[in-house]
This record gives C-alpha cells, structure tokens and sequence, in this order.
C-alpha cells in the first residue's frame, strides 16, 4: 500500500492515536490521546499491520508498599518505635507499647526482632521487664536502612542493591508490606513508513469517515475526502423480516394452480361425517372411519343441520345405488352417525360441497389447498396435521385420456419431469382411479398425484350430471425436497436460528 | 392395506412362467398394488395391495389368477369343480341372535407343507381383518379333516357351560374364562360383548372345532405340515362376505390342485356351499368409449374383458364369484381400461378455458403478511392441533370456547388453536439461546366454539421480545397494518384474556366491533415461559374487517 492509500484509509481511532505516537510509550499515548487503553491497543495493532510502527512489550517487576508498608513508611517501623520508646530504666512491655502505640501483636513482633539483633534484653521481676543494651542506644532515634528502603519505593525491582535486595527478602516473610508487581511497557518504534506518513499530517486531517447533512449543506466535502474501507471486513448479523419457506412454497402453488385456470374452495375444520365420507360413497363401516383415524370431537358431537335432502339421496345411493343403476353398499344407512362431527381428514371433503352448490360452473376447475387432520403417531414422517391439495374438473365429455393428460401436466409443472407413469389405483370414490408417478432425479419413483372419475353413486345425489375429474396431490415430500429438509417436522419448526437461516424457494 | 409374501418359485409355478423384478414390478401396477421387494436369499417376494375391496388378491393364487390374463396365458373364469359330497353341517336357529351365517367345504388330495399353511394362514388373517372388520364381520377357521366327525354343528352355549382346550393351549377353559384369559379371547371378546349365548362349532361325537370367531380347538383346530385333508368354514355377521370368503378359498384350493367338496348347510334355508353368486352385469354400449374416449371395437372389448378374467353370456358380463366388488358398470369399465394399459391410453388436453379465481381471504391474508414481514417480522408455522394447558392456563387466561378431540394421540395435540398468541409465546419460550431481538408472527386459522356454534377464523399475531420491547412498538406494527389496509381503529384500554399488564393492554375496535387485541405480556406469564426479555403482542382476527 502507498502512503496515500494508508493514509486515506485510516481508522479514526488511527488517525487520533498518530499525532502522539512520538511519544513512543503506550500509557503516555494513552494520557496524551484522552482515549482508553484498549482503543489505543488497537490503534496501535492496525498501525503495526500497515508497518506504520513497530511495538515492543517489556515486562518490568515493581516493587511497591503494601498496606502495613504504607503505615510503616510513615510513622516508621514498630521495631523502631519500640526501641525509641525505651528508657535507662527498665520498663513493663505494656508501658512500652502504650507509649510507643504498638498492638500486642506488633510488640512481640519488635521484641523477637530487637533480641535477635541483642539491641534489648528481657529480665522477669514484676512481670516482664525490658532493658536497653549499648547496642540500642546507637540506633535509638537513628533513621535506620529499613526505614530509608520503605520510603524509596516504588522501585523496579532490576534497581535494587545488594542490600536492598536483602532487606526486600525480610520484609517479604512480614506480613503485607511488600508486593511485587509485573508490569507491562509497550514502547513504539515508528518505522520509515510511519514517519512517511506522519509528514503528510494535513492531508489526513482531511479525511472524514461519515459523510453529514452539514456537509453537504456547506459544500465542504469538496476539501475533503473519505476514509476507505475495508470491505472484506465482517459486518454485524443482521435479522431482517421474513416469510416461512414452507408457507411460501405453499402459496407458490397455490399461484400456480390460479395460474392454471382453478378455483380456490375451502371448507371448514370441523366437518361433518356426511360430508367427509358419507357424500363420497364412502360405506360406514369403511376402515378409515374407525375412531382410529379420524379425530371425532367432544362437543358439539353431531351438526345440527345438514342440507336434509340430500342426505336422503346420499342414504339412497349407499342402501340401493339411488338412481344409478348400482348396487349401493347394501346397508343400513345411520342417519344420525351422517351429521357426527370430526377434523376433516381429506381435502376431498369440500367437492362435494362445491358440487352440490349453486355456485358450480360448468366447465369448471376447481382446488383447495387445507390443512387435514389424522389419528397417527408423530414421527420423522407424520405430523399432526397436515396440508393438502385437490380438487377436480367437471366437464361434458371428460374421459379417462383428460386425466391422464391432466396428471401429466402436473408432473411437468411441480416436478419438472416427463418421466413419470400413469398406474391403476384404488380410491373409494372414484372409478376409474389412477396414481401418478414421477421420477424425481434423486428421491426416484415418487407417488405425486392420485385421481379418478367420481363413482356415480356420488355425483347422482349431489345433481352433477357431467364427468368430474378429481385428483388430489401430495404436497410434504415435494416441499421437502425443495427446501432441502431432511425431517418432516422441520415444515413447522420453531428454531428461530434454523428460520432467519433457511432458504425461500 | 394389506401386505402379502410369497415365493418367487410359487409364482412362477402358478403361472407356468419366469419373471423378472421388472416383470413383478409391472404386474403389480394391475393389481392396483406395488412390488416393495424380493428376497433373492429367501426367495421371498414382498408385494402391497391398495384395493380393500378385492381380497382374492391377498394371496399368490389371487395374483397369479389376474397375471394369468395380463399375460395373456388364460381368459375368462377360471375353471373350478365342485364334487358332490355328504358332508353336512347342522345349523341351530340359535346363532341367529349372536352370528347367523355360515358356510364350509372340505378340500382334499394336496400335501400341506409348511409354506403352503402359511400362504393359507396369511390370506385367512388378511382378510379377517381387514375385509372382515377384525373377525366382527367375518372369521374363518381351517381344521384337520382326518379328525372331524360328521355331521358338524353350529350352535351357541352358554359361557359357562362348554370347555375346550385353546389352540396352543394345554388346559380346558370354559368359554367365559377364554375370553378372559386367553391372549385370543382378550383381542376378539368385543365381538360377543352382547352375546348372551356364545357361538360354537361341534362335531358328531361332541368335540369342539372352534369357538367362533374366537379361537380354534387344540385337538381339531390345528392343521399339521403332513395333512392333505382340510375343513374349512367360515362364520359372520354379513351372508354375502362369509359366501365370498368361501368362493376365494376355494378356488385358491382348487388352483392349487385340491379336489373341494361340497359342504350341505343345514339352516333355516338349507343350501351347499361353496355357492356361487353367478352374478352378472349389463354394460350400456358404448360406456366404456365415452368414460375412457378410447375407440374400442366390439372384439376388442370382448378379449379385455375376457384378460380381466369375466365371461360373457350374451350381453351380460359375467362376474367371477370370488369378486363382490362391481357395485356398478363403471366397475368393469376400469377393468377394461386397466387391461387395455393406462400406459397405452394416449393423453387429451383439457380444453375449455377458464379463469382461475382465488378465496378473498386468500388475497387478505397475503398482503398482511407480506406488510408484516416488511415491517421486520419472521413468519413461523405451527400445527393447528394444540393443547388447553398452552392456550389457557400458561396464558393465565380463561378458556373462551375450544373445539376439543375426545380421544387424541397425543395430549399436546389435543385440542383445535383458539388464537394465536400463546403458540408465539411457545416459540419464544424455545427460542431464549438465541439472539435478540426477536420479532414473530404467525398467520393462520384458528377456530373458535361458542356453545354448539364452531367458526373459523384467519387470524394473524405479532409479538417483539428484546429488552426494550414494549407498547410503543408492537402498536406501530399494529399503525403499520391498518394504515396499509385503510383501516381506522381506535383502541379500548380492557380486553377478555389475563396476559398483559394492566394497564397496557387493548382491545382494537374497528366498525364498534372488536378485532383483535395488544399489549405487554405480563411478568406472571412470562416467568412460567421462562421468557426473561419483556415481550410485546398483538393479535388480529382478518375474518372481521
């Protein structure tokens, strides 16, 4: 990098560390820049990569007072005091402390040091008494080495002579005298570049990091220029507002089904036997009725209305065939277990409805897109409720050949394929019925749609007089794979990390 | 949807040709099933069947039967003998009151191995419990010719008064104490639960067969790998079911190259089974071009219908009599379409035009969400199943009206959402790991009970949760979506939950009419979320304005 580039591309926290780096000491940097140390360290760490300077961290051992130190500096050691305190005449250790206001514990701490140094002697009569040797009278009111040391400090400890170093070694084994500290110096070396750089002071002083509304109003950044920046630099997370990719691969469908020229239905969650089943020719004692299946609710346990016409002509159809020339189901048909209510289990459920209705068109497509309920465990691949999508053509002279046609048309709009086949299937109200299967490139041969012609035995009491195609298609695994999801349950998960994180479609 | 297993070897035998994955794989698709695998050590080849109203097709004989036709190795009805026999079975007008119908046959001349009971077994249960409705409808029992003394009867006793020792059992038990000891009688006991009498199987000399649809007797009940001999009989509440079982066990005997002899059943209405249904049906000419738009000559369709093995008697479709399910024309004409191949049925283009017309909900809910989402907020989705603890009691809130499941799988999913709110703060409450701020919604149904009246309703909730969140905010989101909308509201300082602070909560009034409501979620509930930042809501109902 050239000096300008250096230059124009300086931090503010660089640029108000630079003018005092001739200091060549951190804490007078530190001092001299009004900022704090870690602000200056950095400082000076980004200068050091651009070879502005050079740092050099020294240790250094301090030695310094520590609280009794710092009381001893001043009114002297106890030691001391004890031997001025002493006269000609012998006196009691309790006399002694008191004048010379030492705790017991000092006291005895003076007399084991003054014995030892034979500066005082201790005869018994009376309690305790203590003398003054020859000895002590030369040091009594002398400004002793000890005291001299403490009043030095602090020192650093390289400093030290010889026998400061052994008075060092005795103060350490009293208590809370001496501590011994490591500090840390950083000394700057400004290199050739820095010094470059520090020559070209007035143009830095032109840099601005934010462009204002202030300088735009008086046109002064036209002496100024910007502080570059690192762009590759990591910026701070940003968590921005979403839609969830599962719902949005729903509505995704759903658009392309409007697209398609389909009429959204809906229905809702609270359906009737009648309508989920009954009206689908489905027989009563049909296995996916048992309570095992289907969620039957606490209350109110059976609608009150049902449309009561028709359920007489749907009774029709499952005793007898109505007028269809079937068989029927050839049995008896509970009217009551009709109007029982349960959680939809089948988009299916709402053609009917919609067949039955006046708002039916001719020809006309139709879909609906709902969340189903089912009795099953919860695992890996079953949730407790899921989405599906369905509907059907209605349409004079529709034949088997539209709904294959119909169901190769969905594998080329969801699964972007043309390998897919077009197999027998059984549904309970449809005939014929017929599943799709697509080849995915990676999950292979999937079941994607299911559809038929509605039995007559339904269309005749709902009035439908016209073929209806109905198909149903299964959207989970599709979502998974185009979400990249390994485990069902993570279409509604609620780990907001795995949310912000997750791809759209 | 049954599951069956066979042998590849039995197959091929059966059908008197090599087959291949690929060919099962295909052959399978007719059958309205799927090939799930071969075995190549065992030799054993797993297959499903969809259709549970073709329950001759739950056994390899069913199969080889219909892969006969695909192939084109053999037309028409099968052939099946039935010779005249003595053998009777006494019906008692008893069994009227418990289980009425009855049929058997005797099959004989085959060696029994191990595998062939089994194939025997596994359509026997199959079809008991799906077709059969778990034994109630139907039950089949199959019992060592070389034991049975004729004449059977078909009886009731009291439940006291008989005993007999189980299958697999080694002590006589009365019929009462079966159906509360025996592994058997506790899995089928429902069955008679009304029963004052139960139903009962004896031969001439008194030895009990079976106890019907329960269990069968150690000493006859037990088909050996050695006997060549089998009694079959069947028992039910449905005649018509109980004459098919015995239709498709016979032939599935007979294709496999046993003599079946008649069985003469000595009822109110005496008649010898196996009897056959020989049902037929008309198809109105031309159904089958107009429902598959296919241009089938008279020859053509006769030869489908013969590969889907019907015969035809002048204009009548004959039925085979193991098949109870052609209700309607409709039913022959997939026949023909499944013979024909719905590969080789070429694709017509649907060609009316129409225009495709969404919910107006749809379009609302939409652009709520796409404002919401602008306005910084990150979309959950969650199962619409919940539960009352979460909704009401962790919300320290009244439940006001909840669509409840009365027998559910799992007590967290046991209840239809009644709003949205406590599922947001159950999201929260997972979520204290990660970084703040967080900011929610969920869009979606909910539905609301009010006596017997149930309504659903699109409802959308917000809730912000860092430690600044307060009113302020969440009513500026609350700003953001109605001014979007062109909706004026004002709000009214109570609401009908106990969530938020006094003080700090509102119902949102649009038209007079309440809408929604927001506030500061209180301490109180968010301690029992474990939630430790304040948290901010709002709920609206967009069915309501």
């Amino acid at each position: 990098m050239s000096i300008s580039d250096i230059a124009a591309s300086l931090h503010p926290l660089e640029r108000a560390v630079l003018p005092h780096l001739n200091e060549q000491d951190f804490d007078k940097i530190v001092s001299a820049s009004k900022l704090k140390d870690v602000e200056v360290m950095r400082a000076l760490q980004w200068l050091e990569n651009k070879d502005v300077l050079k740092l050099k961290e020294t240790l250094t051992e301090i030695v310094d007072l520590d609280k009794n130190g710092k009381e001893y500096a001043n009114s002297g050691l106890p030691e001391f005091r004890f031997l001025n305190a002493l006269t000609e005449d012998p006196q009691s250790v309790d006399a002694i402390s008191k004048k010379a206001k030492l705790s017991h514990e000092e006291a005895q701490k003076s007399i084991g040091v003054l014995k030892q140094r034979s500066l005082i002697e201790l005869t018994k009569s009376k309690g305790l008494q203590c003398h003054i040797t020859s000895a002590g009278k030369k040091f009594q009111n002398k400004k002793s080495p000890e005291d001299a040391f403490l009043k030095s400090l602090p020192r650093e400890m390289s400093s030290l002579s010889k026998d400061d170093q052994e008075l060092l070694h005795q103060f350490r084994k009293r208590k809370s005298i001496i501590t011994v500290s490591v500090k840390k110096h950083r000394a700057i070396t400004i290199t050739s570049t820095g010094k470059k750089l520090l020559e070209q002071k007035s143009s830095i002083d032109n840099i601005k990091d934010h462009l204002t509304p202030e300088m735009l109003r008086t046109k002064s950044w036209e002496k100024n220029s910007f502080r570059r920046y690192d762009v590759s630099a990591p910026v701070p997370r940003f968590f921005s507002g979403k839609k969830q990719p599962y719902r949005e691969f729903l509505e995704e469908v759903r658009t392309h089904f409007l697209a398609l020229g389909f009429t959204e239905m809906t229905g809702p969650v609270v359906e009737t036997e009648f309508w989920n089943m009954d009206s689908l020719f489905m027989p009563q004692d049909h296995s996916a009725r048992d309570i095992h299946d289907a969620y039957y609710i606490k209350e109110p346990t059976h609608a009150t209305s049902l449309p009561e016409d028709m359920v007489k002509k749907v009774q029709a159809a499952h005793e007898n065939g109505y007028t269809t020339g079937s068989r029927g189901w050839r049995y008896k048909f509970d009217v009551k277990r009709t109007h029982r209510h349960i959680l939809r289990t089948h988009d299916t459920a709402i053609s009917p409805r919609i067949l039955s209705s006046k708002e039916l068109t001719v020809p006309g497509k139709y879909f609906q897109l709902v969340r189903c309920f089912r009795y099953d465990v919860i695992d890996a691949t079953h949730l407790p409720d899921f989405n599906q999508i369905g509907g059907f053509v209605v349409e004079e002279g529709l034949t088997l050949r539209h709904l294959s046609g119909l169901l190769k048309m969905f594998a080329k709009e969801f699964c972007n394929t043309d390998q897919v086949r077009v197999v027998p299937a059984y549904f309970p109200f449809t005939e014929p019925s017929a599943s799709l299967y697509a080849k995915h490139p990676e999950m292979g041969w999937i079941e994607l749609a299911g559809a038929g012609m509605f039995r007559p035995e339904m269309n005749a009491p709902l009035g439908v007089k016209d073929p209806v195609i109905a198909w149903g298609i299964g959207l989970d695994r599709v979502a998974m794979f185009n979400l990249g999801f390994k485990d069902i349950r993570q279409l509604f998960s609620h780990d907001l990390d795995f949310l912000r994180q997750a791809r759209g479609i | 949807m049954p599951t069956i297993n066979f042998a590849l070897a039995d197959m091929e035998a059966l059908i008197g040709k090599r087959l291949t994955e690929d060919d099962l794989d295909l052959l399978m698709t007719y059958a309205k099933g799927e090939f799930e695998n071969y075995d190549k050590k065992t030799n054993e080849v797993t297959v499903s069947l969809d259709d549970t109203n073709l329950p001759y097709l739950w056994s390899a004989e069913g199969l080889a039967r219909l892969f006969k036709g695909v192939l084109k190795l053999e037309k028409g009805h099968p052939k099946l003998e039935i010779k005249k026999s003595d053998y009777t079975l006494e019906v008692d007008k008893s069994v009227k009151e418990v289980r009425p119908h009855i049929a058997a046959f005797v099959a004989k001349g085959k060696k029994i191995d191990d595998y062939l009971l089994k194939q025997l077994v596994q359509l026997q249960e199959k079809f008991c419990e799906s077709y059969g409705r778990r034994r109630q409808k139907v039950s089949i029992g199959l019992y060592s010719y070389k034991r049975i003394t004729f004449p059977v009867k078909y009886t009731t006793v009291a439940p006291e008064k008989m005993s007999f020792v189980p299958l697999e059992m080694t002590d006589k038990l009365t019929l009462k104490e079966i159906l509360e000891e025996n592994p058997k009688g506790k899995e089928y006991g429902w069955i008679l639960k009304d029963a004052k009498k139960y139903p009962i199987l004896l031969d001439s000399k008194d030895e009990v067969l079976s106890f019907p649809p329960i269990i069968n007797s150690n000493f006859t009940g037990r088909v050996e790998a050695d006997d060549t001999d089998v009694f079959f009989e069947v028992t039910g509440t449905d005649e018509e079911s109980i004459l098919l079982a015995t239709n498709i066990f016979a032939q599935a005997l007979y294709d496999r190259g046993f003599d079946i002899f008649e069985c003469k059943i000595k009822a109110e209405k005496p008649f010898s089974s196996p009897k056959p249904f020989n049902d037929s049906i008309v198809i109105p000419e031309d159904l089958a071009q107009s429902m598959l738009g296919l241009d089938l000559s008279k020859q053509d369709l006769l030869d489908l219908l013969k590969r889907a093995r019907y015969d035809i008697s002048g204009n009548k479709v004959m039925i085979p009599d193991y098949r109870r399910d052609i209700l309607h024309p409709v039913d022959v004409v997939e026949d023909i379409a499944v013979m024909f191949g719905y590969e080789n049925i070429p694709d017509a283009p649907l060609s009316s035009y129409t225009i495709g017309k969404r919910q107006p909900m749809t379009l609302q809910v939409n652009k709520t969400r796409d404002m919401v989402a602008g306005a910084g907020y990150l979309e959950v989705m969650s199962p619409i199943l919940s539960n009352k603890s979460l909704l009401y009691e962790k919300m320290h809130t009244k439940d006001f009206g909840t669509v409840e499941i009365s027998e559910y799988m799992s007590e967290t999913y046991s209840v239809v959402r009644s709003w949205l709110t406590p599922i947001l703060m159950d999201v929260l409450s997972k979520n204290t790991h990660v970084e703040y701020p967080q900011r929610i919604f969920e869009q979606g149904l909910t539905t609301q009970r009010t006596g017997s009246k149930i309504t659903d309703s699109e409802r959308i909730a917000l809730a912000t949760a860092h430690s600044d969140a307060g009113f302020t905010e969440i009513k500026q989101a609350l700003d953001v979506v109605m001014k979007a909308k062109g909706v004026l509201y004002t709000l009214e300082p109570k609401t009908n939950v106990q969530c938020f602070i006094p003080g700090r909560e509102a119902s949102i009034i649009v038209n007079k009419k309440q809408v929604g409501i927001i506030g500061e979620i209180s301490p109180q509930v968010l301690s029992t979320f474990g939630v430790e930042v304040p948290v901010s809501t709002l709920e609206l109902d967009l069915s309501l304005f």
